[in-house]
């Protein structure tokens, strides 16, 4: 007798309950509708479970860690369960040799039907050599098993746009897996760390649909990354109606007010944050008094910075790295304007009295 | 001396200018308060909207300012002689030597000046590129407006980079409309107190005057 998905469900590590809990979560932040949360159970129990491959390069495993924390289990073992895992570093019993043997048996047992999940930027300078594993440098490793992939999830900002160690000078080369990885299907979900549901709804969407979700001009998953922070966000009214906390600690900032004008990147930053939010508890930094500091855009480390100031200050042209806000900038260049407009004033006034007034004129 | 009366800007090219002087007053002073509004009395409660209101207005004007913008572009082409694109260009060797008649003017070396009628080069040139850091503010303008839409999300990406990167240079923009508003008020007076050519009522009623002794106004 085949066994029923009712069954499958039942025998599942995690209890039938939080299994359903977790894919209704998951159909949410897709934005299904609920007629489809059968499909998306049927998919994620389905006992031909696809093997995955999971990179770590330049990281700090802080993905893997929210992804695995202890607070939300029915993630954390729903994610475990409708993958097989069959390479990841931090969470993979063996070690050494043993484990570069097997990420080998599954590339060579499931070529062109794995999933390759990257963690981490990938170094391109000087031939790469700044990130080895087993003695092979992250990007002949990359090469390898991204191209015998079905499709690859690249899970953080470092593993989507080189994240903190691309930011300037870059010394490493670092960039992300999608300046590398041309031939097949890449999505990116951005974050530091994304939120575990993005990744989750990621990983069903391609268990359900059998393709990756569609995704905006940067390569991220539009139901996840397809409205601003800012757009999404509770203290939007009190941005609004011009109400701000100008300090930390300030009046303004306990009273809950929008924390614009302390350096809040959530205008320029597309994530579902505000919707979502972290650790099953409903926080989220906005939500605690922090302003978003724009990690899931490319190259936050440059152009969210300084994170408590609106905008980004500007080099001095020539100068020794000295960097000066844009308006203390604008002002100098104005005055310098002004006081030259000024001279030339005073010598055409000089020049008139000294000289009398010009033929045209008389 | 004896002056003649010429029609030189035409009734779009003047509407054109004043959409653009209005439109960049309002911009710049909306735009001050979006990237760092002043503190303000309003509590809680006291249904006052000055960011939502600020917005409003800097999307309002950003609307006239695109419309100048693209009725500039068509005097351009379509324009009256003085008003269209190579008029004050280095296209010719005359308008190449204006270059240095301009300077030499402006320098106090001498009182002769090119009658251009219409612009002079090197103002010519400025403005040109006015209007193509204008076309930026739009882009830029548009793609912070609409950062869901595909089209302008691919515009915007391929010209600025990232939202953050777009207010940063929609940023430095602004300060570049305040030099050139500088610059261009103190040249108007200036030379309308120089020469008696009306430079700065042709804006308002479309005619300069110039010496007649020579015949035809070169440009
Ligand atoms: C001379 C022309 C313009 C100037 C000087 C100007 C100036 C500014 C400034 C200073 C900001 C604040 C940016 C920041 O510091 O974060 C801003 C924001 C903005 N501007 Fe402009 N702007 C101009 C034209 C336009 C145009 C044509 C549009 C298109 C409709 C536009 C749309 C916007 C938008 C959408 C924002 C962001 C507002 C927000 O998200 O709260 N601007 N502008
Ligand atoms: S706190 Fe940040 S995201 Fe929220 S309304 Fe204010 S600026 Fe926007």
């Amino acid at each position: 007798m085949p066994i029923t998905t009712s069954e499958l469900v039942n025998n599942l590590s995690s209890s039938r309950r939080d299994f359903l809990k977790a894919c209704t979560i998951a159909a949410a932040a897709l934005g299904l509708s609920e007629a489809m949360i059968p499909r998306l159970v049927e998919a994620a129990a389905n006992p031909q479970r696809p093997p995955v491959v999971w990179l770590h390069f330049q990281e700090c495993t802080g993905c893997t860690e929210s992804l695995v924390r202890g607070s939300h289990p029915d993630i954390a073992r729903l994610i475990l369960d409708i993958i097989s895992l069959d390479y990841h570093e931090t969470l993979m019993a063996a070690a050494g040799h043993q484990a570069e043997q097997q990420l080998q048996a599954t590339l060579e047992k499931y070529p062109g039907k794995y999933l390759c999940v990257v963690e981490g930027g990938i170094p391109t300078k000087d031939n790469g050599i700044y990130c080895k594993i087993g003695g092979r440098t992250a990007m002949e490793i990359l090469a390898e098993v991204a191209a015998k992939s079905a499709a690859v999830i690249a899970i953080g900002n470092c593993a989507t746009y080189g994240g903190i160690q691309a930011a300037d000078p870059n010394p490493t080369g670092a960039v992300g897996v999608w300046d590398l990885v041309h031939d097949v299907p890449v999505v990116n979900v951005a974050g530091c760390p994304p939120n575990p549901i993005s990744f989750l709804g990621t990983v069903l969407h391609y268990l359900t649909f059998k393709r990756l979700p569609p995704t905006d001009k940067l390569g991220r998953p539009l139901f996840a990354y397809g409205r601003k922070i800012h757009d999404q966000c509770e203290r939007r009214a009190h941005f609004d109606e011009g109400r701000y906390a100008e300090q930390f600690g300030d009046a303004g900032h306990l009273a809950g007010y929008c924390l614009y004008k302390v350096g809040c990147k959530g205008p320029a930053t597309f994530s579902n944050c505000p919707a979502v939010r972290f650790n099953d508890v409903g926080v989220w930094p906005v939500g605690v008094g922090h302003g978003c500091i724009g990690c899931t855009e490319p190259g936050f480390w440059d152009t969210m910075t300084p994170f408590y100031e609106r905008l980004p200050g500007i080099e001095i042209p020539g100068g020794r790295g000295i960097v000066t806000s844009a308006d203390s900038a604008g002002k100098k260049i104005l005055g310098i304007a002004g006081a030259a407009v000024g001279i030339h004033a005073v010598v055409g006034i000089g020049k008139r009295i000294l000289k009398g007034k010009s033929d045209e004129d008389k | 001396m004896n002056y003649e009366k010429k029609y030189v800007w035409s009734v779009l090219f003047r509407l054109f200018h004043w959409a653009f002087v209005l439109s960049i007053v309002v911009l710049a002073v909306t735009g001050f308060y979006i990237n760092d509004p002043w503190p303000n009395p309003w509590l809680a409660g006291s249904r006052g909207f000055p960011m939502a209101d600020m917005r409003y207005y800097h999307f309002l004007a950003g609307y006239v300012f695109t419309a100048a913008l693209l009725v500039r572009l068509f005097l351009y082409l379509f324009g009256n002689r003085h008003e269209r694109i190579l008029h004050a260009l280095p296209v010719t060797p005359g308008k190449v030597k204006n270059i240095f008649t301009t300077m030499a003017y402006y320098g106090y070396v001498t009182d002769r000046h090119g009658e251009d009628l219409g612009h002079n080069t090197i103002a010519g040139i400025v403005y040109l590129f006015t209007y193509v850091a204008a076309a930026a503010q739009v882009v830029g303008g548009f793609y912070l407006l609409y950062p869901e839409s595909a089209g302008w999300q691919a515009w915007g990406l391929k010209f600025f980079g990232t939202q953050q990167q777009a207010r940063h240079m929609h940023h430095l923009l602004l300060w570049y409309f305040l030099f050139f508003a500088l610059v261009h008020l103190y040249l108007v007076v200036w030379n309308d107190v120089k020469a008696p050519e009306g430079m700065i009522s042709s804006i308002f009623n479309g005619y300069k005057f110039k010496p007649k002794h020579n015949g035809s106004a070169e440009g």
